[in-house]
């Protein structure tokens, strides 16, 4: 410590040597973070393909995406037509609380649906409230299923959690605890039947 | 210092040369040396096209997948011709082979092993692939029959059957038939590592900047110790 | 910049809770060191670093590893998988654990050469008896770990060596054969082992890192030997840690990472010396791979075992050179400590150190006649160099030591 070069000097290098050790922790912490998201085999089972072919008509199937369980229902004509004159009961006919999976095939007909073949319905089984799976009641009224649906049963999926209520669209029907309409989930078509999910 | 730096170097020297050793240990003949450059997007596709027309007849490569042979940037291949390999196969499946392992049992008496990692897990790597590819031979002593004998295989009796028929190809083909063998041999060799060549173009920057953060600790320590007075 | 921070208010709250500015003065900024030390006393900071490296990226690849036996296609198992995953699709997984790997090596070669240090220089005579025997403490329980963990990757030299090494304790009368159940938790080397294997593979670590701590704290209690070897009291000749030490050990964290990390992006394999080409073939129960060897710095103590026709006197021996560590403090009755004063332990100790690297080389190659012959002369010579020590005072004239340093 002779004199003022020597301390300019000095300094220099403590702060040369302190940046470039900082940089090179930070550059180390990279790898180590970066282990912890999702792998490259999980990233490439983001993807499910499904034949809805092999779903029969008026039939409903789970298949899993990402570990979650996916609701694939086959609707009848008869179905499809239990989707009209109750709009009043639904908190969100026409799904526009939550920007939807994709503004190309949500057309303004088809928001009813909700699903880009209206037969074939697509969507994340988890119940908005807080996960459960609904259990598919699909015929109208009480007949079939007993007091566990109002009298006025469009038909559509019923949680046994806490009671909340979709329609066949698995649009949540008004005093459910649910928030929100199932979720949709992007997917497409890439032959008559065959999808490709996610 | 320097007593210190030459034990340094001798125990170095000492760790090294069992490896030369050993090599020379191993009997057979030496191996022959393949050309292979694994930067070579075309040399490892060609190798791909070889591993899936012959090998893949009986061996899998179980820990590369389809969907792999379209994301590595060294194979790179486009998603139509990995729908065309895979057939009905989901694009997250491995190599696989069609062979059963118990059919190949009867067939040549033991299980083909899987190449996923076979030039990681023989000594000579990528050489003894090709040196196998292109060693197999008529044995003089008539112990062994012609397409098993095969001097660079431990015993030198193999249970592969002559794969490229090395055995008595003409002699116009040797250039093509050496290219397959090198070719597969590549393809094994990338396989075997697959992130290698990201590794040492990271690896450049690390050890780089490594060495200037050195320099710069060893003159911090050079002016500091300034201060000890001996 | 420490006092800078030691200035703050923030650091005057915790200090007055905790001490931390008596604790940063005795043990760093005015902790004395003897200003003679050369580039040799830089590998205990080294082990340190790479103690702490191994046990970062040891924790990040339990992630996903996966200790299981239970055989998947093509003749691998579940653990095999898991490992190839790592490598493959995890990101950074390959960098993680070649430097898991390769930094298990490094650590020996650093370990090696800080007693080799302690040995030349008389590190281990008085007052520094106990902190030479929590250092051989240290060593044999980084052995341990070593060894548990080169079983996890589940190929051939894994489950080979764990069967070769669990085997030598069957070797040991009345309690053998149950210490070898034990061990395998089973009959062969199987799922049961790996499982605890893996277990005592994230134990050993901790411990380490427990023993260091007192392997530290006995070093500030007696402080460091020089190469001198002799006792320094004025202090004019000491120099504090921080921040002179601080910064050499930077610098000598600088060299080796720039070496280590050059073997990690370039070849980290090592030419099958730090992971052995067996180990990518997966393990097999009914085939032995045609030459087995352990890992490099296992194999001096594989040459002492396999120089003996007896299993039991080659087990004995095996234990007896590393158990011997433990006495060398007491077998040394001369009282200059640095083999620069010493002519004699000065050309026995370099001897020693050529006969460890033997003992090495005899270990990791396929054995013959000659070899055998040569480990046999080299084990003789690693026993005569401890059980001789004793004797030396005797004969050697030690040269005069200097007054100050």
């Amino acid at each position: 410590m002779t004199d003022q070069a020597d301390q300019s000097r000095r300094n220099f290098l403590y702060i040369a040597a302190g940046g470039l050790g900082a940089v090179a922790a930070g550059a180390a912490a990279v790898p180590f973070i970066g282990s912890m998201f999702p792998a490259a085999d999980t990233l490439a089972a983001a993807k499910t393909e499904f034949d809805v072919a092999t779903v029969e008509e008026g039939q409903l199937v789970v298949i899993q995406w990402q570990g979650k369980p996916v609701f694939v229902s086959n609707r009848t004509p008869e179905l499809l037509a239990q989707l009209d004159g109750h709009d009043d009961m639904l908190k969100d006919p026409n799904s526009e609380a939550i920007e939807e999976v994709s503004a190309e095939w949500m057309t303004a007909e088809n928001r009813k649906y909700r699903s880009i073949k209206p037969e074939y319905f697509i969507a994340v089984a988890s119940c908005t409230h807080l996960g459960c799976i609904p259990l598919y009641k699909p015929s109208a009224g009480r007949k079939e299923w007993g007091t566990a649906v109002p009298e006025d049963w469009p038909g559509g999926w019923h949680c046994p959690c806490h009671g909340s209520l979709y329609d066949l669209s698995a649009r949540v029907i008004n005093g459910s605890p649910a928030p929100h309409n199932l979720h949709l989930m992007p997917y497409k078509y890439t032959s008559d039947t065959k999808v490709v999910i996610g | 210092m320097k007593k210190y730096s030459l034990i340094a170097a001798g125990m170095f020297l000492a760790l090294a040369m069992p490896g030369f050793a050993s090599a020379n240990e191993e009997h057979g003949p030496a191996l022959k040396h393949a050309e292979i450059d694994l930067t070579d997007q075309e040399q490892i596709r060609r190798g791909l096209t070889v591993f899936t027309d012959v090998c893949m007849g009986c061996h899998s490569a179980k820990y590369v997948t389809y969907k792999g042979l379209m994301d590595y940037p060294e194979i790179g291949i486009t998603r139509e011709q990995v729908d065309e390999l895979r057939g009905s196969n989901p694009l997250t499946a491995g190599l696989i082979t069609e062979l059963t392992p118990e059919d190949a049992k009867v067939s040549y008496g033991k299980v083909p092993p899987d190449l996923s990692l076979i030039v990681n897990g023989r000594r000579g790597g990528a050489s003894y692939v090709y040196s196998l590819m292109t060693g197999f031979e008529h044995d003089d002593s008539g112990k062994v029959p012609d397409g098993n004998f095969n001097e660079y295989f431990p015993g030198k009796r193999i249970a592969m059957p002559d794969p490229f028929s090395w055995l008595g190809h003409d002699e116009a083909d040797t250039k093509q038939l050496e290219q397959d063998a090198a070719d597969v041999a590549a393809f094994l060799a990338f396989i075997s590592d697959p992130h290698q060549n990201e590794r040492q173009a990271i690896g450049k920057w690390v050890v780089g900047f490594l060495i200037l953060l050195t320099l710069v600790l060893w003159r911090l320590k050079v002016e500091v110790w300034k201060d000890v007075k001996h | 910049m420490l006092d800078t921070i030691m200035q703050t208010k923030l650091f005057a709250w915790v200090d007055r809770r905790t001490g931390a500015a008596d604790i940063i003065k005795s043990q760093l900024t005015e902790y004395p060191v003897p200003k003679n030390l050369n580039y040799m006393w830089n590998f205990g900071s080294l082990a340190l670093l790479v103690l702490v490296l191994q046990i970062v990226t040891g924790i990040f690849l339990a992630m996903y590893y996966k200790p299981s036996a239970a055989l998947t296609y093509g003749g691998y198992t579940v653990a095999f998988d898991s490992v190839e995953r790592i490598m493959r699709d995890v990101n950074f997984g390959w960098l993680i654990r070649y430097m898991h790997a390769v930094g298990a090596s490094a650590f020996f070669v650093v370990v090696y050469m800080h007693i080799g240090r302690g040995l030349y220089y008389g590190s281990y005579k008085e007052p520094r008896e106990l902190l030479w025997i929590i250092g051989v403490v240290i060593l044999l329980i980084m052995q341990g770990s070593a060894f548990f963990g080169y079983l996890l990757p589940w190929g051939q030299m894994s489950f080979w060596g764990a069967t070769v090494i669990t085997e030598l304790f069957g070797a040991l009368p009345i309690i053998g054969e149950y210490l070898q159940q034990l061990l395998r938790g089973g009959f062969a080397v199987g799922d049961p082992t790996l499982n605890r294997f893996f277990s005592l593979h994230y134990l050993f670590p901790l411990l380490l890192a427990a023993i260091v701590g007192g392997h530290v704290h006995a070093l500030h209690v007696v402080h460091s030997n020089n190469p001198e070897g002799i006792d320094v009291h004025s202090d004019d000749q000491k120099i504090n840690f921080h921040p002179y030490y601080t910064i050499k050990d930077a610098f000598g964290v600088g060299v080796f990472l720039t070496i280590y990390c050059y073997v990690v992006f370039f070849n980290p394999q090592m030419a099958g010396y730090f992971i052995e080409v067996d180990n990518y073939v997966p393990a097999n129960n009914l085939q032995t791979p045609a030459h087995i060897a352990p890992v490099w710095y296992l194999t001096p103590w594989y040459t002492i075992l396999r120089s003996f026709e007896s299993k039991l006197l080659g087990v004995i021996a095996m234990g007896g050179s590393l158990a011997i560590l433990f006495v060398l403090p007491f077998l040394d009755r001369s009282k200059v400590r640095s083999g620069r004063y010493r002519p004699m332990f000065r050309l026995m100790v370099v001897m020693f150190f050529v006969d460890v690297i033997v003992l090495g080389y005899c270990g990791h190659s396929a054995p013959s006649e000659t070899l055998k012959l040569v480990g046999q002369i080299a084990t003789a010579y690693y026993f005569a160099f401890f059980l001789l020590l004793p004797f030396l005072p005797m004969v050697e004239k030690t040269k005069p030591e200097p007054e100050g340093i």
